[in-house]
C-alpha cells in the first residue's frame, strides 16, 4: 500500500488500535491492582512495580497510537487464515477440556482424526494410521519413557 | 590461564563421558530437525524437550538443550538456503544470498560456507565464553540490588533499541510481559497478584507455556491451510565443495561476524537475531562491490551465520556468570538449570566446576558433531522438508499439547499456551515483536524482587542507584539507548534498521 494510498483511506490504523488496546489494558491492569498495598518507597508494597508498569504500558500505549497514524488502515488487515485458526483454536480447546475426561491417547488420535481427516481431508485409512500412530508413539515416549503421568480415561486407556 | 587450560581438560573428562556424548549428539540431530521446520526454531524445541530432561542429570540436560539450540541455527539456515523457508528467525537474512545462490546452482558452497562459519564462529564463541565467564562472574560478586536493577533495565532498553521492529512497539511487549512476571504469589509480601483465584496461578505463569503459545502455537496459526511445500534441491557431497574463491572472500566476513556476534549475544537484552541483520548490513556496507548482495554475494551467507551462531554462544556468558538470560532461549535454560536445584549466578564456577566446564567442553564437541554430521546428512535431513504440512502441524500441535501438560501435569499450562497462542497470532498481525515479552516474564520478579530490595536497602531513596558506579554506568548506558531509540521518532531521521534494510517489523 503506498503512502497516498494510506493518507486518503479514513479510519483507525493498526497501530491506532493496538496503542487503545494498550491502554485499555494498563487500565484494567491499574484497576485490578487496587486491591494491592502499594507501600512506601521506603518499603514498596506487592502493588508497587505492578502499579508502576501499569503506567508505562499506558504511556507506552499513547504514544504508539499518537505515532501511529500513518500505519496500516485497520479494515486494510489482512485475515485470510483466520477461519482456519478459529478452527484450530476450538479443536484445541475441545482437547485441552478432554484431555482429563477421557485420557491422553483417546484425546490425541481423536484430535488428529479431526485435523487429517475433517479439515485436510486426506484419505481414512492414512488418518487412521497416523492418529493411532501418534498416539501411541508419543505416549509411549512420554508416558512410559520419560515418566510422564499423562491422563487416563474412565476406561484405564 | 593454566588454571583454566585445567579446568577446560576437567571439562572434557565430563565431556567425553559415553553418555554425554551420546545426548549432545541427539541434541545436535534434534535441533538440525527443528531448525529445518518451519513454525519450531530452537525456543519451541527447547521448550519442548525440557520436560524431558526433568529426569536427567544436569550437566546431561544442559548439553542436551544446548545441543538443540546450535543444531536449530543451523538447521534454519539450510531451509533458508534451499528453500527460502527461514526455519528461525535469525536465518532471515540468509535467506537473501543464500537462496540466490541455490537458483545460481551453487548451492552446495552456500550451505557448505554456512557449517563451516557456523563452526567457526561457534568455537570462537566457546574461547571467548571459557574466558570471559569466570571474570565476570568475579566482577559480579560485586553485585548487589540496585547493580542488578541496573543491569536488567539496561537490558530491557538495549533489547528496545536493538530489536528489528519499532522501539515503542518492543518496549509494550517487554512491559506486558513484566505484568505476566507480576501473575502469583510475591515473594515479600505473600500477596497473591492476578490469579483471579485459579490455584494452579498462584506459582506464576511458566516460561514454557508462554513460548510455546507464543512462537509454536501463533506459528501454526499464521501458516496453517498453506499449500504443500515446494520443491527442495538436494546437493550431493561433491557439490557441497566450496571455492578457493568463496573461501577467500568468506573469510573475513566469518571472522567479522563471528566477533560482532559475540558481543551483541553477551549484552543481556539483546537477541541473536539482530546480530544477522547487522552482521549482513556491515558486510554490504563494507563491501567493494555491494550490488552483489541480494544476488548470490556468499559473504552475505558467511557473515550472518557467523554472527548468529556466535551470538547464540554469547548469550551463555550472561546466563551463567550472572544467572541473568539475554533472550527467551536462555531464560528456558536457566529454568532448565534450576529445576535440578542449581541456581545460575557467579557462585556457579565455583560451586558446581563440573556442569560449567562440562558445558563449555561439550559445546566444542556439539560443534565438531554438527559440522562432521550435518554436513553429508545434508541430503537425508531435506526430506523432512518433502512431509506435507498438513500432516506436520497437527503433529506439532499435539507435541506442544503434551510437552506442556508434562511442565506440571496439570492441564493449566496447556490453557495458558493456547491462550498465549491467540495472544501471539494477534500481536504478529499487528507488527509487534514477542521475544519481550518471554524476556520480560522471565526477568520481571528478579526486577521487582531486586528494585525493592534497593529501595528497602536505601530507605525510599532512588539516589542509591547514582551513588553506585556500577548502577550508574550501566544506567547512563541505558539512558543513551534509550535517546537513541527515541531520535528517529523525534527527527524523523534513520536509525540502523532501516540502513540495514529492516524496516519491516521482525517476526520471532
Amino acid at each position: 500500500m503506498t503512502e497516498t494510498q494510506v493518507q486518503q483511506d479514513g479510519g483507525l490504523r493498526s497501530d491506532q488500535a493496538s496503542g487503545l488496546t494498550l491502554l485499555a489494558l494498563a487500565v484494567w491492569v491499574g484497576w485490578l491492582n487496587l486491591e494491592f498495598p502499594v507501600g512506601t518507597l521506603a518499603e514498596p508494597g506487592p502493588g508497587y512495580v505492578p502499579q508502576l508498569l501499569a503506567v508505562g504500558l499506558g504511556v507506552i500505549g499513547i504514544l504508539v497510537a499518537a505515532f501511529g497514524s500513518r500505519s496500516t488502515p485497520l479494515s486494510a488487515l489482512p485475515w485470510p487464515e483466520a477461519t482456519r485458526a478459529l478452527v484450530i483454536m476450538t479443536a484445541c480447546v475441545l482437547a485441552t477440556y478432554a484431555l482429563e475426561r477421557i485420557g491422553y491417547r483417546i484425546t490425541i488420535a481423536a484430535l488428529l482424526v479431526f485435523f487429517l481427516g475433517v479439515i485436510e481431508r486426506k484419505a481414512w485409512w492414512m488418518t487412521a494410521l497416523v492418529a493411532a500412530v501418534f498416539s501411541l508413539a508419543s505416549h509411549y515416549v512420554v508416558g512410559v519413557m520419560l515418566k510422564v503421568p499423562l491422563p487416563r480415561g474412565p476406561w484405564g486407556f | 590461564m593454566i588454571e583454566t587450560f585445567n579446568s577446560l581438560m576437567m571439562g572434557f573428562s565430563v565431556a567425553f563421558q559415553p553418555q554425554v556424548l551420546m545426548y549432545a549428539f541427539f541434541g545436535c540431530i534434534i535441533g538440525t530437525l527443528v531448525g529445518m521446520m518451519p513454525g519450531l526454531g530452537p525456543l519451541a524445541g527447547i521448550s519442548l524437550l525440557l520436560p524431558a530432561t526433568f529426569g536427567l542429570n544436569p550437566i546431561i540436560a544442559i548439553v542436551l538443550l544446548s545441543g538443540v539450540y546450535y543444531g536449530a541455527m543451523y538447521g534454519g539456515s539450510t531451509t533458508s538456503i534451499l528453500m527460502r523457508i527461514p526455519g528461525e528467525a535469525a536465518s532471515v537474512m540468509t535467506c537473501v544470498d543464500g537462496y540466490a545462490m541455490t537458483q545460481q546452482g551453487r548451492a552446495g558452497p552456500a550451505l557448505a560456507i554456512a557449517a563451516i562459519g557456523s563452526f567457526v564462529a561457534g568455537t570462537l564463541g566457546v574461547i571467548g565464553l571459557m574466558l570471559l565467564a569466570p571474570t565476570l562472574a568475579d566482577f559480579a560478586l560485586r553485585f548487589g540490588p540496585p547493580e542488578y536493577t541496573a543491569l536488567l533495565l539496561m537490558g530491557l532498553f538495549v533489547l528496545a533499541y536493538m530489536s528489528g521492529g519499532s522501539m515503542l512497539k518492543t518496549l509494550a511487549m517487554a512491559v506486558f510481559g513484566l505484568l505476566l512476571g507480576m501473575i502469583g504469589i510475591d515473594v515479600m509480601s505473600g500477596y497473591t497478584r492476578f490469579s483471579f483465584g485459579i490455584t494452579e496461578l498462584g506459582d506464576g505463569v511458566g516460561i514454557v507455556p508462554v513460548a510455546v503459545g507464543l512462537f509454536g502455537i501463533s506459528e501454526i496459526l499464521m501458516t496453517a491451510g498453506q499449500a504443500d511445500p515446494p520443491k527442495v534441491q538436494q546437493p550431493s557431497l561433491r557439490q557441497l565443495i566450496p571455492t578457493a574463491g568463496d573461501l577467500r572472500h568468506s573469510a573475513a566476513p566469518i571472522l567479522r561476524g563471528s566477533l560482532l556476534g559475540f558481543m551483541i549475544g553477551i549484552i543481556p537484552g539483546s537477541a541473536h537475531i539482530i546480530s544477522s541483520f547487522v552482521s549482513y548490513g556491515m558486510e554490504r556496507r563494507l563491501s567493494k562491490n555491494p550490488e552483489r548482495f541480494g544476488h548470490g554475494a556468499i559473504e552475505g551467507v558467511a557473515g550472518p551465520e557467523s554472527a548468529n551462531n556466535a551470538a547464540a554462544t554469547g548469550a551463555f556468558v550472561p546466563m551463567l556468570a550472572l544467572g541473568i538470560p539475554t533472550g527467551p532461549v536462555t531464560a528456558v535454560m536457566l529454568a532448565a538449570i534450576m529445576v535440578h536445584g542449581i541456581l545460575p549466578g557467579p557462585m556457579l564456577i565455583q560451586q558446581q566446576p563440573d556442569l560449567f566446564w562440562g558445558f563449555v567442553a561439550s559445546m566444542y564437541v556439539g560443534n565438531v558433531v554438527l559440522l562432521v554430521l550435518n554436513l553429508p546428512m545434508v541430503g537425508l535431513f531435506v526430506n523432512l522438508l518433502r512431509i506435507p504440512y498438513a500432516y506436520l502441524y497437527p503433529c506439532i500441535l499435539a507435541f506442544c499439547i503434551v510437552g506442556c501438560y508434562s511442565v506440571s501435569n496439570n492441564t493449566m499450562d496447556v490453557w495458558i499456551m493456547l491462550a498465549m497462542g491467540v495472544v501471539g497470532y494477534v500481536l504478529r498481525k499487528f507488527g509487534f515483536d514477542l521475544a519481550p515479552v518471554a524476556l520480560g516474564l522471565v526477568l520481571g520478579p528478579m526486577l521487582e524482587l531486586s528494585l525493592r530490595q534497593a529501595l528497602a536497602m536505601s530507605g525510599g531513596e532512588y539516589s542509591i542507584f547514582l551513588h553506585r558506579p556500577i548502577a550508574v554506568t550501566m544506567l547512563v548506558i541505558a539512558a543513551v539507548m534509550l535517546l537513541f531509540a527515541i531520535k528517529p521518532l523525534i527527527f524523523k531521521g534513520k536509525d540502523w534498521r532501516s540502513k540495514v534494510g529492516l524496516d519491516e517489523p521482525a517476526d520471532s
